[in-house]
């Protein structure tokens, strides 16, 4: 089935710097593929065999990631900036699926820094969607969909068009080789900007500020002394009453 | 301003319906699910309950369009919901139908004028950032539950099924091992991470687990890496969510995929020899020491209590 994986497309709050004044600087952080994106690109190769896999990216950093991976082809949106409102990038990749054309499935990691953009792509594309999903397989023209669930995890039979959420359980433990990396470099990528898809939208959110939290109401006890702290840590606890 | 709330898990929905009350206007529930899950979430502080009923065998997902109309026909200011699956899939259509701005985390919410104003933690929790939402919000409840004194149930109307075929079934269930470790009925919980050095040393913290008549857990590392322990007794956000009155963390840094598997946790204990360990940040109390000292203490204390 045609495939298309999107990726790379928020940046990863550990290359933020924070300051005295809880003022967040973003500029030497880049848009970077997470532990889910990356979880999401091998359940779209397993679902592309025998058909094209297309990835879909916005913004700046790797945009060979997914090719490097497995995909012919990449359809990048360079001008995409963040956006506390997930309907933004929703609908960035949706009108990216769009122009992409003839897809059966979209495969998106869930989004461990935005839970939100994957089922807004989804929303505005008015297709079905699997969230927290674990793997899929084909079966004739449906797929099997294995996702976690409150209690365990359910496998859904679905049609297409679908779009999957993958959920990664660790880091991806088999990143590719340099000479899949300079491959992918030469492979076809076709770089749009917003307006080319027709997206106007800034969002519907302002971000007033921010600042540093309060400090954390915690008790810490000196554990320099093992008895006293226990001590204390007991009594505490039976105050609580979890005792 | 009204309000409404989206239901297909039980989990916070009296917080959730609170945090709805802010806006001074109705609150409504769209639950989708089980009776039961209705009736509970009529008892959760809202003003009525528009109950979509389910096989076992449809997931909610099935029903997202015909909630997402039922929702954008009253036309909301906010509409939440948990961070399930199925309740995010469910609040991102009804968003779209709303054309209402969609945030991620909404720990809580105030009016200022015409305005929304969310507060919520960012950069991993680094900062605080306060967004101004000037029209409809559509937003994932991201905080504890509140208890709901002596409500009056609300109101349950069913919807009628639209006729249409779902597009999706529940072919196969399978429950997580963490049931096999017991981790979600427990009461008390002690979990281990890197912090403990060696696979011998895992007996000390057994032993306070005995004395604390606890059940044993760990973060991924020490199930992935170490293979000191099997899948079913890892908490997380990849593994299992989990809800005791007390957590105790022995070297456990506090990584927030870990941190979100106990985030229901009524009292969470940190056991850390690091002074910037996050998990001194996101716990109750927290004795700052060497656990190989710690834990044996911890240990007499309980057998004495």
């Amino acid at each position: 089935m045609k495939c298309v994986i999107a990726f790379k497309w928020a940046k990863n709050p550990q290359d933020a710097r924070v300051s005295a004044d809880g003022a967040v600087d973003w500029r030497a952080a880049k848009m970077v593929a997470s532990d889910d994106d990356a979880a999401a690109v091998v359940v779209a190769r397993d679902l592309a065999v025998g058909d094209e896999l297309v990835g879909l990216t916005v913004g700046d950093g790797d945009v060979a990631w997914a090719a490097a991976r497995g995909a012919t082809r990449t359809v990048s949106v360079a001008d995409v900036e963040p956006n506390a409102d997930s309907a933004v990038l929703g609908e960035v990749l949706a009108a990216g699926v769009r122009r992409i054309g003839g897809a059966d499935i979209v495969i998106i990691g869930d989004g461990v820094w935005d839970q939100m953009v994957s089922m807004s792509l989804a929303g505005q594309l008015g297709w079905a969607v699997v969230a927290g999903v674990v793997s899929a397989t084909t079966e004739g023209d449906r797929l099997h969909v294995t996702r976690k669930s409150g209690t365990g995890t359910e496998v859904i039979e679905v049609g297409t068009p679908v779009v999957l959420a993958v959920a990664a359980r660790r880091a991806e433990d088999k990143p590719p080789g340099m000479k899949d990396v300079l491959a992918a470099r030469k492979k076809p990528l076709e770089k749009v900007a917003m307006a080319d898809l027709g997206v106007t939208s800034v969002g519907g959110v302002t971000l007033r500020g921010t600042a540093l939290p309060e400090a954390a109401d915690a008790r810490i006890f000196d554990g320099a002394d093992p008895e006293g702290a226990v001590e204390q840590l007991m009594t505490a606890l039976r105050s609580e009453g979890v005792l | 301003m009204d309000s409404w709330i989206i239901v297909t898990e039980a989990g916070p929905v009296a917080g959730m319906a609170a945090a709805a009350r802010e806006l001074g206007g109705t609150v409504t529930a769209a639950v989708v699910g089980p009776r039961l899950l209705a009736e509970s979430t009529a008892a959760c502080g809202c003003d009525s309950v528009q109950w979509f009923s389910t096989l076992d065998s449809v997931p909610a997902e099935s029903l997202a369009l015909q909630v997402a109309d039922l929702v954008a026909a009253a036309s909301p200011r906010l509409v939440l919901a948990l961070d399930d699956p199925a309740g995010r899939v469910l609040l991102a259509v009804a968003a779209t139908r709303l054309g209402a701005a969609l945030v991620s985390s909404v720990p809580g919410l105030s009016v200022e004028g015409e305005d929304l104003v969310v507060t919520r933690p960012a950069v991993e929790g680094k900062v605080v950032e306060t967004l101004v939402v000037p029209g409809a919000l559509a937003g994932v409840f991201d905080r504890e539950d509140v208890d709901v004194v002596s409500p009056v149930p609300a109101a349950i109307t069913e919807v009628a099924p639209s006729g249409m075929a779902p597009s999706m079934r529940i072919i196969e269930t399978t429950v997580a091992p963490g049931e096999a470790a017991g981790l979600q009925q427990a009461e008390r919980v002690v979990s281990i991470g890197r912090g403990v050095r060696k696979r011998e040393d895992i007996a000390l913290v057994e032993e306070l687990a005995d004395a604390a008549h606890a059940k044993m857990a760990c973060t991924l590392p020490i199930c992935d890496d170490m293979r000191w322990y099997d899948e079913s007794h890892v908490v997380g956000t990849s593994t299992q969510q989990i809800a005791p009155d007390l957590y105790i963390a022995v070297g456990v840094s506090g990584q927030p995929q870990h941190m979100s598997g106990v985030r229901a946790a009524k009292v969470i204990v940190a056991i850390n020899n690091d002074p910037e360990a996050t998990i001194f940040k996101k716990c109750h109390f927290g004795i700052l020491g060497d656990l190989y000292e710690i834990v044996p203490a911890l240990t007499a204390a309980f057998k004495r209590a």
